[in-house]
């Protein structure tokens, strides 16, 4: 009996010095707010510089179709990206996008029927629906897998990120400030960066979506 | 100190360096105005008898040409539809939205027509809501112009039954709609609405009969008749008596089939010279078995009375439409047919009836463009026409662009 009580000890000794918590990364964290002090949602801030090499590798990404509009309606990828629309409403979409950094369209379908689409060139890309002129999205194709999208109150955290200096910028679609503009250089040591930043937003006032039987197929 | 002009100096650096990845950046933000159009040529063969919109006794938007003996068939290459719809969002998420059509061929002339002309406001969301509408508008009981700019979406030409809702009916009112998906996955939605301005609805198909078309009327517009000079005018209020309407919809949630019933009431005051009381109902099932196929049957039956001349008309169409669309083609298939009956037996005969089969290949190209190739072979026969089967067929190539 005793000699199983020492067994566990030991066991639970070793295990703690296992699972010991490494050295945490350090990370960034900060806040979007507008003009007015509150914090702004669906910002993307990222890291402009350095850029890092082209990775081999680049997890797909998926913007839905539910409800006759994109879910998410803002998805920022890296450069390199394959984004698949599955389309999970009971109508069909004709996805496309006009946008120079990617051009494309997939015509009318449902389900999963549509081939995912590569994104290989940094910038904004809208995306919208032939059918649904209120439907839009933007997918933010960016040339660093560091990024990250502010939550409801504007709060955001890069993490991952080895010690060094980086150049972050905040992007938000109704921003009025060029990324230049909001541009900071953050020192990331062994300890936690703050960085904060103010954008002023354009009034948007997005379509909403359509109900009823006189857009009902 | 230092550290403040490395910063400086990575910012500069960073900005002289890459000014075309920040321009990439930049969004072009959805303006709370939107402006689309669409533009449609064709050329037609049809015939040989013109066209109703020639006030001739063809029952086909296209016609073919009067000659010493009779008639010809004719080509022409014509200006179908240019169509420009303007939206804006307003304060508190209400939605306006106008549209005009030029259709030279229908209004004999180049004046733009007054379509649609709405404010709209909805609560709620796609499983349940409500919303209001109120200004200039047609009714929503056509199934197949569901298409841009209300066009039909499944051929060139709509039925004979949907032709004339769209060509006959606009009205200056209001509607409320209800909809709701239950948690058995039903989905439900019912529409009321008043309008004013109906009160010559009826009278075309009585003087003219059913015809296969894709012309929208308009509120400031107005129709031929066939062998009259007169006009008459799609938006016409003389006993200040709105027109009724609702249409009930049932579907399941994955859209395989929906059944819908609609009734509209002109509750024209036949005391009052020149007013057509015209009412009817109207059922229709939209199945769609496979996502690639698209079946269609409505039926419509109702009366248009006036209290003179003796033109009284029970009024009955119906139509079955199947189609088949893969990506950027659509191949579609409809069997029409549609009867008016003169209830009053008067010196001149509105009593009609006649079939029609509509095969149309349309195929899309981008998003701009798309083009179409119907023939419709129709056979109709009127009374009072010395023509008993005017339009024995005819084919149409559609080019359509839209912005």
């Amino acid at each position: 009996m005793h000699r199983h009580n020492y067994q566990r000890i030991l066991f639970v000794a070793a295990a703690l010095l296992l699972v010991r918590p490494a050295a945490a990364e350090p990370s960034i964290s900060g806040t979007v707010t507008g003009a007015d002090g509150k914090g702004i949602a669906d910002a993307v801030v990222f890291v402009l510089a350095p850029t890092p090499p082209a990775a081999s590798h680049v997890a797909p990404q998926v913007v839905d179709q539910i409800g006759k509009a994109f879910v998410p309606e803002l998805l920022p990828v890296v450069v390199g990206t394959l984004v698949r629309f599955p389309n999970h409403d009971q109508i069909h979409h004709h996805v496309y996008s006009f946008s120079p950094a990617k051009t494309f369209e997939l015509p009318l379908y449902k389900g999963e029927d549509a081939p995912p689409v590569l994104f290989d060139k940094v910038g904004v890309v809208k995306i919208g629906c032939n059918i649904h002129d209120w439907m839009a999205g933007i997918i933010l194709v960016l040339p660093t897998p560091h990024f990250t999208v502010t939550d409801p109150e504007g709060r955001f955290t890069l993490r991952d990120l080895p010690a060094g200096t980086y150049t972050l910028s905040a992007w938000h679609a109704l921003s009025k400030l060029k990324p230049e503009d909001s541009a900071q250089s953050v020192q990331l040591s062994q300890d936690a960066a703050q960085v904060a930043f103010t954008l002023s937003l354009s009034a948007a006032r997005p379509r909403r979506a359509m109900h009823g039987a006189r857009v009902e197929p | 100190m230092s550290t403040a002009i490395a910063r400086t100096c990575c910012l500069l650096i960073c900005g002289a360096l890459s000014p075309q990845v920040y321009g990439q950046y930049a969004v072009d933000t959805d303006k709370p105005v939107w402006l689309r159009a669409l533009l449609d040529v064709r050329v037609v063969h049809a015939g040989p008898a013109p066209s109703w919109t020639d006030r001739g006794p063809g029952k086909t938007r296209y016609g073919g040409s009067p000659t010493d003996s009779g008639f010809e068939r004719a080509s022409r290459f014509v200006l179908s539809e240019l169509a420009v719809e303007v939206g804006a969002t307003l304060p508190w998420d209400i939605r306006a939205q106008a549209q005009v059509n030029v259709q030279p061929d229908v209004a004999d002339n180049y004046r733009p027509w007054l379509v649609q002309a709405t404010l709209r406001k909805e609560w709620g969301n796609e499983g349940l809501g409500w919303g209001l509408q109120t200004g200039v508008m047609s009714t929503p009981f056509s199934l197949e112009n569901v298409g841009p700019a209300w066009s039909p979406e499944f051929s060139i030409s709509a039925a004979a039954l949907d032709s004339w809702l769209w060509e006959d009916i606009s009205l200056a009112g209001a509607e409320g709609e209800w909809w709701h998906t239950t948690r058995s996955g039903v989905k439900l939605g019912a529409l009321v609405g008043a309008g004013y301005g109906g009160d010559q609805m009826g009278r075309l198909l009585a003087l003219r009969g059913w015809a296969i078309g894709d012309a929208l009327g308009g509120i400031n517009g107005d129709l031929a008749l066939p062998a009259r000079q007169e006009r008459t005018d799609i938006f016409n209020e003389r006993d200040q008596r709105p027109a009724l309407y609702t249409w009930l919809t049932a579907g399941d949630e994955h859209d395989i089939a929906s059944l819908k019933f609609g009734f509209m009431d002109n509750r024209g005051d036949q005391r009052e010279a020149g007013v057509w009381h015209t009412h009817f109902s109207t059922v229709g099932l939209v199945l769609h078995p496979h996502p690639r196929i698209d079946l269609l049957v409505q039926y419509l039956d109702g009366a248009a009375k006036v209290n003179a001349p003796p033109n009284d008309s029970s009024i009955s169409a119906v139509y079955v439409l199947l189609s088949h669309h893969y990506r950027r083609q659509r191949l579609s298939v409809r069997y029409d047919a549609f009867r008016v009956h003169d209830l009053d037996a008067g010196p001149v005969s509105t009593s009609e009836h006649g079939n029609a089969v509509t095969a149309s290949y349309l195929v899309q190209m981008g998003l701009r463009h798309r083009l179409a190739f119907e023939h419709v072979w129709m056979n109709s026969r009127r009374l009072n026409n010395a023509s008993l089967n005017p339009t024995p067929d005819g084919w149409q190539m559609s080019y359509r662009f839209r912005y």
